[in-house]
């Protein structure tokens, strides 16, 4: 027998062939009772010990609360996924590598129409079909359901109405494929066709037929699903603004285009429970919503995350497919399995939002910015999803980094007839910051000032608050600008090419984990928690319910785990699929697993540490306090020969007890402020991006080339700089995607056009730039060993950098997104039509002399450098909030200081309205304030 | 009113034993005439390391070793590459051998989520049985047809370049990729034999 | 997602194939010919007009000839692509197909034989319901032409096949066989201008090999391809050129990408003998241009793709020049 990959238990250890190849099998596992697969522990590992606590490490951020748990183990040294290898040998399971015994196959019929009524559905036909096993319609599964409570919109299937083209209408399983699609041309639903939404700016408008309806609380007769309104700050400031900048950006809606399509496994099991397979970011929203819609009690259910194929955002919602599963297997008594063709994900869609977005910036002659204005429109599709979310997170994360002078924010989410959107990697924050930053860039111009400079002249320092009140801690973003400006060779290169080679900057700012969670119930239930159990054979077993999908939190758990308890990784095993055994986490999204997983691991871990330091603190007459934990050893500190091994003191530990278990939990602090949204954006921790990115436009076609980017990402402390990297780098890939490429096409019929990954263009490794990752280390004070997000944040930057570097290479500024060749040749023709060239070759390409200001913005950053030094290191630990660059006393008030400066005016419609579409939305009023209409 | 004509999907196609061999083994299955070779290979064969990322052509996560030569198998007849020597993912290691290319992906960060990793291997190991020095742009033409939606490629084609090293005798054998110090085993020729519990 | 049932018949010679093709004429069972697939199939997962029987053309003898003069249709892309026999023109071109995994399945027959593609057309069943059909895929319902509206008697789907540009801009000649015999034509007369008929290849007849002349050794070409990624994509625009060098009147200048059918732009270059200087390339190029007439029915839009056939051209021409 040869072929194929064996474990070898008993084989020769640790050998790599002459040839390259290693012996594999052996290396991985510990055998029991040596505490490890080595007699003879490491020394202590002094440079992966901070400097506080006397390692090596150094710490130019300041010291952090953990310090004292890190023993040099693996925390902040390149890890290779605890999973990669079943993910190399093709033994990873995805969805739909799930095949039980006896297993049907279901397939779902979908809507042929953007939106109709439903009149009647005949299954007599379909069920009649031999091979058919069962067949289900919306009525089968009468409750809504939806990720965020609040909104909960969908059903399993149609109910009354189709809403978009691709809406599930009824499904069949069967045994085979080809009879379920069989079966599916059988049903007959009789429609009536209603008329279509496609145009978010017409969803404002009163129709006679809304796609959902809310009740005494539905915006008039519109599409309006929800509508946001802040204001803060002192709006005079902008009345003499030296220099203003009004865009209005058409974005279009992307797709999360990970590479697993969605596939579901549903099995009842002989004692009637539900076994759910399936790949999700968020299986605990799925276990509830599968509760609510299938009528039986949670811990009836148990869902099993599969390994996931990439989520990206897209896998965060419960799936009608998820219920279709269920139901199917509940009816026909076998497990049912559904995988989507392709098109079927784009028809699932959860996408970013297309929008419409209006940013107006002004800088006052201090080169500060004293007004930033957003109107953001989004479309939202067919349902809710998480939009609720993505309409106040498409203001509010544009209050950072940057001081503001005033912040006005209107937004509103409403309802099409297209797939839905949803949540997708930097939620909410991705387009308003490509217009705040190509904004920035116009501004600088006009001043005749270095962008670079204008943005360190204007940053919020840490430990600091935004005008909208978030409370910001550990802030990398100065760092990380003056990195990528000198990696970059920013200074010689910036407004100083040839035509068609361009630089750019962009910068980013994003959530690490949101502050609430999505259900309030129960009552201050935990984010996060993570069980821990070691019996005797030395074994960690981690329990947690943190879905890995392929950002590698399972490895990050594992390492925290491993750090403290001073083992080596291959004694921890994480187990994370089943909700009947990890404990309930909320899921991966909003970039929160590992500030709040990795925390609830540590706690945990920190326990059994005290167990294990009491035992041995009981067989060596040392205190805890004078022990250190060592590879497999805990021994005393002022002499490491005295000690004992990991096992005697587990042992010792678990003398009448048995196996050592111990929970640790997380749950934001309270924070934030009273107005209505505030808990919008509220995070325990943000990261901060900095990005340059260099293209090559070709004047001719308008081809646009990302040739080399540099990548600045201030993660609070890289755990695991291999992952940081991965996720920096990846992000790259996706925020290239859609700033040149990637791009939902509805038609004008409003069909989707290109539901298949050969229109919708994902960049391939031919358009992937040369990126430097480069990781800034703020060390939050919150955060697990000092960690913050990796996973959305650098996304943000990369799409403002490219549009800039597009303006240094050809001098025309983009307003919508992708910037596809024809768009950008459009943009070279009406340049070279305005300036009367004949061939774009003979274009200039713009140019910068320093102005006055110049010179006063450089030595305000140089003074800001040495204030955030000194508040980083919490050295300078005074109050600071946004406000203070424009002269108010942070220990007072601010509102008690000057007049002008208010938070949240009565919106006054007509004035809302001039901000652009989303500000429109408050023309209208609500039914509960109309009279006698309904 | 929308069109209900529909394509008939039923009766099946006649169906036959398919033969060839796969990861060197030989195998003999019933599979209908329109069959594509993902699909056998998949529900058939059971070689579930094969992956369905469009079906389409367009994202390389089926690719799989056709007398050597990388194929997609969604674009693959099975009918036409009956008798062929087809090898998965699954049979890239040798035996108890994890590959070079395999270890380099754990080791590189060449697989996030790992879904495009069995396709890319596939396509990396096609271009490092040809040459074990390969440039950038043949690593990249040899990747082109595969889609990574985590990782951005450039720790794919990392991956492959050490891999190649590797293969050259170069630079050091990757550590095993669960494990940053690799432990010897305690039975090793040059180990002392300590009871359990007792280091040191 | 499932192809429809069908048989698949796996001839060994081209005179098996012929036997088995004039069979099924004459049991009234319509089938299709299939290469390497990486065409047929995604129609036939998608549904689109599929046969109950396809011969695969894989097992022809001696159908996969590759020599300087002759191409034999089950050539694959990526040999092609990597030959040192072959015209540099169509190793350039073939290495600019699709990606390197398909090119190592994608034939040169089935490349020239490429279905006519229109994002109206190349969707699943489903999807097409949803628009009640169009005309090349109607289900027997006669829908109208979704690019065209208001005719329900031509389809303009865009040809999108790299190589028959740059074949023809070397002046290759095909080689058709079927039930009645050979046939042989230059390759600008195997095209015919309907987005559904495509070609001129009769029932049972399938295009075997194809033929290049000694002149087109000495031949120095160029082709030019429009796409947003340099993988995957079609052509939305593809320009090949070539001439032999020192005679201004050899120069052969074909399109492909932007109609129904790849275009020889025999007359346009007779009537731009000066193309050598830089205005008269220009004047060429533009006449290129306003002579072709891009639908919109591909990625980019067609307004775009039309201006782009001048920069591609003058490109092309400047390349062969081998100015730069
Ligand atoms: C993702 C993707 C990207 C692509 N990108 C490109 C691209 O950039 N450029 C490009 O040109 N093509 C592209 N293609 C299309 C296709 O891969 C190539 O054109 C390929 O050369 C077709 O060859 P084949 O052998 O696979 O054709 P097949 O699929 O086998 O056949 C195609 C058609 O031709 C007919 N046919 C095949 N051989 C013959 C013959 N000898 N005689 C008569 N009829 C015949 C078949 O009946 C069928 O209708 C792409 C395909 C995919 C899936
Ligand atoms: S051009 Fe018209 S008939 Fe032809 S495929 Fe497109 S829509 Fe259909
Ligand atoms: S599944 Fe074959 S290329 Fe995507
Ligand atoms: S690792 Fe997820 S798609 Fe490549």
């Amino acid at each position: 027998m040869s072929g194929g990959y064996r474990q070898q238990p008993g084989g020769a250890g640790g050998g790599v062939r002459k040839d390259g190849k290693r012996v594999a099998g052996k290396l991985r596992f510990t055998p029991p009772g040596a505490g490890g697969s080595r007699p003879v522990s490491d020394p202590r590992n002094l440079d992966g010990i901070p400097e506080s606590v006397g390692g090596n490490e150094p710490q130019p951020a300041g010291h952090h609360v953990h310090d004292r748990l890190r023993t040099g183990t693996t925390v902040g040294q390149a890890t290779a996924l605890v999973d990669a290898n079943a993910k190399i040998t093709g033994q990873a399971w995805y969805g739909d590598d799930v095949r039980l015994p006896n297993e049907i196959i279901g397939r779902i019929l979908r809507s042929p129409h953007h939106y109709a009524r439903i009149r009647s559905i005949d299954t007599s036909a379909a069920e009649a079909m031999p091979g058919v096993l069962a067949v289900a319609t919306g009525e089968d599964a009468p409750k809504t359901f939806g990720v965020l409570p609040v909104t909960k919109d969908e059903h399993a299937m149609a109910v009354e109405k189709v809403r978009h083209v691709g809406d599930l209408v009824a499904c069949v399983a069967a045994v085979d494929e080809a009879t379920a699609m069989e079966a599916l041309g059988a049903i007959v639903v009789d429609y009536e066709e209603l008329d279509p939404e496609f145009d978010p700016r017409k969803g404002l408008e009163d129709v006679d037929e809304p796609i959902h309806w809310r009740g005494k609380y539905h915006v008039g007769r519109t599409n309006v699903q929800k509508r946001v309104h802040q204001a803060f700050g002192d709006r005079s400031n902008i009345e003499n603004a030296a220099a203003s900048s009004r865009r209005a950006w058409r974005f279009e809606g992307v797709h999360h285009g990970f590479t697993e399509p969605h596939a579901v496994v549903a099995h009842w099991d002989a004692n009637g429970r539900l076994q759910l397979y399936t790949p999700q970011q968020v299986p605990h929203y799925t276990h509830r919503a599968l509760a609510t819609v299938l009528d039986v009690p949670m811990h009836q259910i148990n869902v099993i995350r599969t390994f996931v194929g990439g989520g990206f955002g897209g896998k965060s919602d419960p799936f009608p497919h998820e219920m279709c599963a269920a139901i199917l297997a509940r009816k026909s008594g076998r497990p049912v399995r559904i995988t989507f063709d392709r098109e079927e994900v784009y028809w699932i869609n959860r996408g970013r939002h297309p929008s419409y977005i209006e940013v107006k910036l002004d800088a006052d002659e201090d080169g500060r910015v004293a007004g930033l204005d957003v109107d953001a429109l989004i479309d939202g599709g067919a349902f809710a999803s998480f939009g609720h979310v993505t309409s106040y997170y498409n203001g509010v994360l544009a209050t950072a980094p940057y001081e503001l002078g005033s912040f006005h924010y209107t937004g509103a989410r409403v309802w099409t007839n297209k797939p839905a959107s949803g949540a997708m990697r930097g939620h909410g924050a991705v387009n308003t910051r490509c217009a705040v930053e190509v904004g920035l860039d116009d501004i600088a111009e006009q001043l005749a000032v270095d962008p670079i400079d204008l943005r360190l002249a204007n940053l919020l320092p840490p430990h600091s608050r935004t005008i909208s009140g978030f409370r910001i801690t550990s802030n990398g973003m100065r760092e990380a600008l003056r990195r990528v400006r000198e990696e970059s060779g920013w200074d010689q290169k910036f407004r100083n090419m040839p035509l068609g080679k361009g630089i750019g900057i962009g910068c980013g700012f994003f959530i690490s984990g949101s502050g609430l969670p999505i259900h309030w119930d129960p009552n201050r239930f935990p984010h996060a928690t993570v069980h821990i159990q070691v019996d005797m054979d030395g074994g960690v077993t981690v329990h947690t319910g943190a879905a890995d999908i392929g950002q590698g939190s399972t490895t990050a758990v594992a390492q925290v785990v491993s750090e403290v308890l001073a083992l080596p990784l291959d004694m921890i095993h994480v187990r994370s699929h089943e909700s009947d055994t990890s404990p309930v986490d909320l899921g991966s999204y909003s970039s929160r697993v590992t500030f709040m997983n990795c925390n609830a691991a540590i706690r945990a871990a920190m326990e059994i540490r005290e167990s294990l330091l009491n035992a041995a603190w009981d067989m060596l007459g040392y205190h805890p306090t004078t022990l250190v934990m060592v590879d497999r050893r805990i021994v005393y500190k002022h002499d490491p020969s005295v000690g004992v091994s990991y096992l005697q003191a587990l042992h010792k530990a678990q003398e009448d007890k048995g196996a050592l278990i111990a929970r640790g939990a997380y749950r934001s602090p309270p924070m934030g402020g009273v107005h209505k949204g505030a808990a919008a954006g509220l995070a325990p921790a943000y990261s901060f991006s900095a990005y340059v990115a260099e293209v090559d436009v070709d004047v001719e076609t308008g081809l646009v080339k990302c040739t080399r980017v540099w990548a600045a990402h201030d993660c609070g402390k890289a755990l695991n700089p291999l992952a940081v990297e991965g996720q920096i780098i990846g992000s790259c890939h996706m925020g290239l995607g859609q700033v040149l490429s990637e791009r939902m096409t509805y038609g004008r019929t409003g069909h989707l056009q290109n539901a298949n990954l050969l229109q919708y263009q994902i960049p391939s490794v031919h358009e992937m730039p040369h990126v430097t990752p480069i990781i800034v280390e703020s060390s939050d004070p919150e955060g697990p060993f000092g960690a913050k997000e990796a996973g959305e944040g650098p996304l943000l930057p990369i799409l403002p950098a490219v549009c800039n570097a597009v303006y240094d290479a050809i001098g025309v500024r983009p307003s919508s997104l992708p910037l596809s060749p024809d768009v950008v040749w459009g943009d070279i023709q009406k340049r070279m039509k305005s300036e009367g060239v004949e061939d774009p070759l003979d274009l200039e390409s713009p140019r910068l002399t320093h102005g006055p200001l110049q010179e006063k913005l450089a030595s305000r950053a140089e003074e800001h450098y040495g204030r955030d030094h000194a508040r980083q290191r919490t050295e300078d630990t005074s109050p600071y909030v946004n406000g203070v660059l424009f002269g108010f006393d942070p220990t007072r008030p601010i509102d008690e200081q000057l007049e002008g400066w208010a938070a949240i005016d009565d919106p006054d419609p007509e004035s809302m309205a001039e901000m652009g579409y989303a500000g429109r939305a408050w023309l209208k009023q609500e039914q509960r304030h109309m009279e006698g209409d309904d | 009113m929308v069109g209900e004509a529909r394509v008939p999907m039923l009766p099946h196609a006649p169906k036959t034993v398919w033969k060839a061999d796969v990861n060197d083994r030989a195998v003999a299955v019933l599979a209908p005439s329109n069959a594509v070779l993902l699909d056998v290979l998949r529900d058939n064969v059971g070689q579930l390391g094969v992956k369905r990322g469009c079906d389409l052509g367009t994202c390389g996560c089926c690719a799989v070793l056709v007398d050597g030569q990388p194929r997609l198998s969604c674009m693959t007849l099975a009918g036409d590459v009956e008798g062929c020597a087809i090898t998965t993912v699954e049979g890239l290691a040798d035996g108890h051998h994890l590959a070079p290319i395999q270890t380099c992906f754990a080791e590189h960060g060449g697989s996030q989520c790992g879904f495009c990793t069995p396709g890319f291997l596939i396509s990396a190991q096609a271009l490092l049985v040809q040459t074990s020095s390969p440039t950038l742009a043949e690593v990249n033409e040899a990747i082109e047809g595969n889609l990574c939606r985590c990782t951005g490629f450039q720790p794919i084609v990392e991956s492959v370049m050490a891999a190649a090293a590797l293969l050259r005798g170069e630079g050091e054998a990757p550590e095993p990729p669960t494990h940053p110090h690799a432990d010897p085993h305690p039975s090793g020729p040059d180990e002392p034999q300590l009871p359990p519990g007792h280091a040191r | 997602m499932l192809t429809p049932p069908f048989v698949l018949h796996r001839p060994k010679s081209v005179e098996e194939a012929c036997a088995i093709a004039a069979h099924l004429a004459s049991e009234g069972r319509p089938f299709d010919w299939v290469a390497g697939g990486t065409d047929l199939l995604p129609n036939y997962k998608w549904h689109l007009n599929p046969k109950g029987d396809v011969i695969s053309l894989a097992h022809v003898d001696g159908a996969d000839a590759l020599a300087s003069d002759r191409i034999g249709c089950m050539a694959r892309l990526h040999d092609v692509a990597t030959s040192e026999v072959v015209h540099p023109l169509l190793a350039a071109a073939a290495a600019k197909v699709a990606s390197s995994l398909i090119r190592r399945s994608a034939t040169i027959g089935g490349n020239l034989c490429l279905d006519t593609r229109c994002f109206w057309y190349n969707q699943s069943e489903d999807w097409r319901r949803s628009i009640e059909w169009c005309h090349k895929a109607d289900c027997g319902t006669g829908a109208d032409c979704r690019v065209i509206p208001n005719q329900n008697t031509l389809c303009v789907a865009t040809y999108q096949g790299d190589m028959a540009a740059a074949f023809m801009a070397l002046g290759a000649e095909v080689e058709l066989v079927g039930p009645n015999g050979e046939r042989r034509m230059p390759l600008e007369d195997f095209f015919e201008l309907d987005g559904m008929k495509k070609n001129v290849l009769q029932p049972g007849e399938f295009l075997l090999s194809v033929h290049l002349s000694e002149d087109a050794t000495s031949r120095v070409g160029a082709y030019h391809k429009l796409r947003v990624r340099e993988t995957w994509d079609f052509p939305e625009a593809g320009i090949a050129a070539s001439w032999i060098p020192g005679d201004a009147g050899s120069l052969r200048v074909a399109s492909t990408g932007l109609e129904s059918i790849p275009g020889l732009h025999a007359d346009l270059v007779d009537a731009h003998e000066d193309w050598t200087e830089k205005e008269g390339r220009k004047r060429l190029s533009k006449a290129l241009q306003k002579a072709i007439k891009p639908v919109n029915n591909t990625v980019l839009p067609p307004r775009y793709r039309r201006s782009m056939v001048s920069v591609l051209a003058s490109r092309a021409l400047r390349a062969i020049m081998q100015e730069d």
